[in-house]
């Protein structure tokens, strides 16, 4: 049995009855309180969540052309202090992670997925791309919320949105994955409980990852693993608004081949008109064409159950039959998000 | 009214003469998290031990409740349609799911204090 990764709070966690979980090697948090309620701190006030078993690595600067042609946004061309989501993309165009970069004048800070941090460390060392992995000696920290930034900028200076910023030590962004306003920090493994208790004493409310993940797919953001897969492109993904490189990259001729033509898989969001949860694995159908459900869960806020779901060719149709445990549920495509 | 038995699966019952109530155990809720909706049976439904009554979906994922005996639906808790979050709050108590007519007595759950050690 391989040894279970665990974050600097580990203890903090149990001490506050989080209900730990494995996720990608790590023992994490899913819950202090409870989903629906760490779900609504988030929607109506604000709440933290440990994400350190997110990978941090630390890029040089001089080595951007290089980073530049394995992803396919234009992360050269963006101004020094800037946060970029991107995926890094195959040969073929699919999807090895998708990532944020944290751009500064001297340094870049990579943030991959927990469960892809070995693949991109070795994507990097084939393409000869150095790298400092912060990733235990660090943690990384998400606040999030409607009021979150009037509860942090008391004791934190707040950078513009998608901005990064260096302070005391810490490095952080204003950016996240919940749909609300917020940063996310990364500290030294020492600084952490302090910044913790900062937050504590503001109001700021333990989140865990169950809550992250129906904020996240509430708010319309892909999952790597789900939505995002070593099979799946951008284009097919639906987020053709990430391919920014003007630039030649790895993937880019698949890529604008599928932006011409159409005719690749289509993510596509739903909503169901029933209360049951079309989850992960849902065989539907729409217009003869079969899709299969990535990810799928209640909404709180919207009050029924959405999700994403994957398709072989775009359907024509937006009514789809999703097959929940041999019941035919209803539900429709939305080419809106789920939240305006 | 016979005490409250569990099942491994963690569904709890009590025998009342010949009727039954089920729910799931407070351990239960405690895993599946915040449980978002419940299909429940039609009264008159038939069930025999082990069978799928209750289908209990959570935000982290869904579940079944099986039928602690072969029984014969009764009652369900309607409240459960609009209220699914008593089975959070109340497993034991207003968290109930059923009540039913015992068709073959089979009284074998564990205690209390059986089920205690066995979840543990």
């Amino acid at each position: 049995m391989s040894d279970i990764k665990k974050t600097s709070l580990h203890d903090f966690h149990k001490s506050i009855n989080a209900k730990m979980i494995d996720f990608a090697g790590w023992s994490m948090p899913f819950s202090y309180e409870g989903t629906l309620k760490e779900h609504n701190y988030v929607r109506e006030s604000a709440g933290y969540f440990d994400v350190s078993h997110m990978g941090r690595l630390r890029l040089n600067y001089s080595q951007i052309e290089e980073i530049n042609y394995l992803i396919c946004s234009d992360l050269k061309n963006i101004s020094n202090t800037k946060a970029l989501y991107s995926i890094f993309t195959s040969e073929d165009g699919t999807a090895i992670d998708d990532v944020i970069f944290w751009k500064f004048e001297d340094d870049l800070i990579l943030i991959c997925n927990a469960s892809n941090t070995n693949k991109i460390k070795t994507h990097l060392d084939i393409n000869s791309i150095n790298y400092e992995d912060l990733t235990m000696s660090t943690d990384l920290i998400a606040v999030q919320g409607k009021n979150a930034i009037e509860l942090i900028n008391t004791f934190m200076s707040i950078p513009d949105k998608f901005s990064t910023q260096k302070e005391n030590h810490i490095i952080y962004a204003r950016t996240g994955y919940t749909g609300e306003d917020g940063v996310e920090v990364m500290l030294d493994n020492k600084d952490t409980m302090d910044f913790i208790n900062k937050l504590e004493s503001n109001g700021i409310k333990a989140c865990g990852l169950g809550s992250r993940d129906t904020l996240r797919l509430e708010a319309s953001l892909p999952l790597y693993g789900f939505e995002l897969t070593d099979e799946i492109t951008p284009v097919e993904a639906g987020l053709k608004w990430t391919i920014t490189n003007k630039d030649d990259y790895l993937g880019k001729e698949v890529i604008d081949e599928q932006i011409i033509s159409r005719d690749h898989k289509h993510l596509k969001r739903f909503k169901l008109n029933a209360k049951q949860i079309a989850r992960t694995g849902t065989i539907c159908r729409s217009d003869g064409v079969e899709g299969i459900v990535t990810s799928g869960n209640i909404s709180p806020i919207l009050g029924y159950p959405i999700g994403y779901v994957l398709f072989q060719s775009n359907p024509s149709d937006d009514l789809v039959e999703f097959d929940i445990r041999g019941n035919l549920v209803e539900g429709n495509l939305l080419y809106k998000r789920f939240l305006s | 009214m016979s005490d409250t038995k569990y099942l491994e699966t963690h569904e709890w019952y009590i025998i009342s003469e010949n009727t039954l109530t089920v729910g799931i155990s407070d351990f239960a809720q405690g895993e599946l998290g915040d449980i978002v909706f419940v299909t429940l049976p039609e009264v008159g439904q038939e069930f025999s031990k082990g069978d799928a009554i209750v289908e209990v979906e959570a935000t982290k994922t869904v579940a079944e409740a099986y039928a602690p005996m072969d029984c014969v639906i009764t009652e369900v808790n309607l409240n459960l349609e609009t209220e699914p979050e008593f089975i959070n709050n109340d497993p034991v108590g207003d968290g109930w799911m059923v009540k039913a007519e015992i068709k073959v007595m089979d009284d074998s759950g564990m205690s209390y204090q059986e089920y205690e050690s066995f979840i543990s």
